[in-house]
């Protein structure tokens, strides 16, 4: 995964922490102008590790249940990472501790909470609020909880797990220091923003699509300064019914990985040949002012899915840059002209290059 | 003695920008303001001087120097050797394979407070003198020599001074880098090498000023070290020998004692490369090389920024 990649690692670590908020002692400045961070509650429930995937369910909320499918794969001093998450509501309370989560026809969720007497709490709120420190309690969801992932890729059945449900209370907090709002769709617990952040790269690649209710986007960008290589990104997201999945990879490629031709020539062109999880090639090739074309045999296999990256659907970018002219964000494509009609709904969830 | 180059040496480009106060000699211990430094300065041959001073921690450094006229390049060669004489007012030192140094100093004259500019503190206290013994330094090749019985010298005692001894040449070089438009620097471990240009009339013979530097540690079969060398030429050259129109693609074509060309250029990785047959021609030594995969490059364009280049 390399140095930058880590990040990707804490999707889940991130998403587990909202279970657990904290932070350093704060006092609000005289005069700030504030806003309202309402009280929360979430729940958390690692299942370790099922047939070479690290599992595990959040409840980011009452009202939302997420279960993560990821692997980490290594290979010398590089890893990449593949992911899988799933997103319903939870048809019950969990402020009873109860937690009903049906994924579609993938699995089902039916615990209770049952606390083991340990609770930490936290000794100050987060930074920039005051308020009440939350606390976390610690104990057992019991009852049954079955899952069979696409394709037999990961089943389990199991009788309830460890878990922990953490209470935090209504903080007031200077503007801008409070928790972003829950997303308003199950989509937006899938596709985390600035995962295609472009910043900082000198030549990026970036192709998309959407067909049939799937985005799907490939990004692999170099970095200004860094030595032969490129990471590359890939995502999906979707609404299945009343679920939502999204899918992740990323992995820094090595020499090799990404090709462009120079800053200004015409036509631009490109390759792209990342290692795995991601298999085959793709190249980019302008034909005239507004024709592009993508093609190749560019795949890549998450847990549970096998997708294809280029093909009918498709619309690619390039863009290149020289360092000494490039506005200090990177590559920003996506300023003029105004986003496809295809791709809003990515642009809204914070998935497109920016 | 059968000596090797076992390890190139990391470059701090201060080379001669702190040479003690009165010769403009260089020690890089001479930031040790509380020691006393005994400088010796002779006439070495093929128009070299040759300054010997005895520094902090029983260093005794040897510089051998030769400033560029009317365009000619300018050579600098500092071997760091051991003191085996803690006397301050003594050296007794081997450059192997090179010489030796057996002095001692006997003053004469007044004692003088000199207060060159660039320096801060209480000025030091330099005491003329001579010393005498054996002086023997004969450079790689026979590029300077000089034998001496008996020679000027001086003891200085910073008194806790901060100075960059040889100041006018650090506001020389001060004013050289405040002054720049482009530059082109490119290096890895043990070698440096630089090209800035800068606007019409501000160096002399030229637009354009070359600088290369290296540093090689000599070890004893015993695996002890014999002497650490820093080299250093400079040249200037017209416009023409730096030619960055294009900031993706840049060619550097210096003149002697540079010979080739070598070029900068972002690969299709957007990685940028520092490839050719540049090498610098230090005097009585192998050419040695200044482009290749190994060296990573950065280029600067005074009003816009730079472009740099890690490998690892």
């Amino acid at each position: 995964m390399g140095r930058r990649g880590a990040w990707l690692v804490g999707l889940v670590v991130a998403i587990a922490l909202l279970a657990v908020p904290g932070g350093a002692a704060a006092k609000l400045r005289p005069g700030a102008k504030y806003e309202i961070q309402p009280a929360r509650l979430a729940g958390y429930m690692d299942l370790g590790k099922r047939n070479g995937y690290r599992v595990g369910l959040i409840l980011p909320d009452e009202r939302t249940a997420v279960l993560y499918v990821y692997k980490i794969k290594w290979a010398g001093d590089r890893s990449s990472f593949t992911a899988t998450t799933y997103a319903v509501r939870n048809q019950a309370s969990l402020a009873s501790g109860a937690i009903r989560a049906r994924f579609g026809s993938l699995g089902r969720f039916s615990l209770r909470f049952r606390p083991n007497g340990r609770v930490e709490r936290q000794e100050t709120v987060q930074s920039g609020c005051e308020g009440s420190p939350a606390f976390t309690e610690y104990g057992r969801f019991a009852g049954r909880a079955t899952f069979r992932g696409e394709r037999g890729y990961l089943r389990f059945s199991l009788a309830g797990h460890a878990g922990a449900i953490s209470h935090s209370f209504r903080l007031r907090c200077e503007r801008g220091e409070a928790d972003e709002r829950p997303p308003g769709s199950l989509l937006g617990y899938v596709a985390p923003g600035s995962f295609f952040s472009s910043e900082g790269n000198i030549a990026l690649l970036y192709a998309s699509s959407r067909r049939h209710g799937r985005f799907v986007g490939v990004a692999a960008g170099h970095l200004e300064e860094e030595p032969p290589g490129a990471e590359v990104r890939v995502g999906s997201f979707e609404q299945r019914g009343r679920m939502a999945i999204g899918h992740y990879g990323f992995v820094y490629g090595g020499r090799g990985t990404l090709l462009t031709s120079p800053p200004g020539a015409h036509p631009a062109s490109a390759t792209l040949d990342p290692p795995a999880p991601l298999s085959g090639q793709a190249s980019y090739q302008e034909e005239a002012a507004d024709s592009r074309r993508w093609a190749g045999n560019l795949r890549i296999e998450f847990p549970g899915l096998k997708l294809p990256l280029t093909g009918p659907g498709f619309r690619a970018r390039l863009c290149v840059l020289n360092p000494l002219y490039a506005p200090r964000t990177g590559c920003d494509f996506f300023k003029a002209p105004p986003p496809p009609a295809d791709e809003r709904p990515a642009l809204s969830l914070g998935w497109m290059p920016r | 003695m059968r000596l090797r180059p076992a390890a190139v040496v990391a470059l701090t480009l201060a080379f001669l920008a702190c040479s003690p106060a009165g010769a403009g000699a260089a020690g890089r211990d001479d930031g040790d303001s509380n020691k006393k430094l005994l400088r010796i300065e002779l006439e070495g041959s093929n128009g070299y001087t040759v300054s010997i001073v005895s520094s902090a921690r029983q260093r005794v450094t040897v510089l051998a120097t030769q400033e560029g006229v009317e365009g000619a390049p300018s050579y600098a060669a500092e071997y760091l050797v051991q003191d085996t004489q803690p006397s301050p007012d003594r050296i007794k030192a081997k450059v192997p394979g090179l010489g030796s140094i057996a002095v001692s100093f006997q003053p004469r004259g007044r004692v003088r407070h000199p207060t060159p500019p660039g320096c801060k503190g209480r000025p030091p206290t330099v005491q003329p003198g001579v010393v005498r013994g054996t002086i023997k330094f004969v450079g790689e090749s026979d590029y300077t020599r000089v034998e001496a019985q008996r020679a000027e010298a001086e003891i200085e005692e910073p008194r806790g001074w901060r100075c960059h001894p040889g100041a006018k040449l650090e506001v020389e070089r001060i004013r050289r880098n405040a002054e720049w438009t482009s530059k082109l620097g490119a290096r890895t471990l043990g070698t440096y090498f630089i090209a800035r240009k800068y606007e019409p009339g501000v160096i002399e013979e030229g637009q354009v000023l070359f600088l290369a530097e290296t540093g090689v540690r000599f070890e004893t079969a015993a695996g002890r070290t014999a002497y650490i060398v820093y080299r250093r030429a400079t040249v200037t050259a017209p416009v023409s020998a730096f030619r960055d129109a294009r900031p993706e693609r840049i060619v550097i074509s210096p003149p002697p004692p540079f010979t080739g060309t070598a070029t900068f250029f972002r690969t299709p990785e957007s990685v940028f490369a520092w490839r050719g047959d540049l090498a610098i021609q230090f005097p009585g030594v192998d050419p040695e090389p200044l482009a290749g995969p190994e060296f990573e490059p950065d280029y600067c364009l005074r009003e816009v920024g730079c472009i740099r280049q890690h490998l690892r």
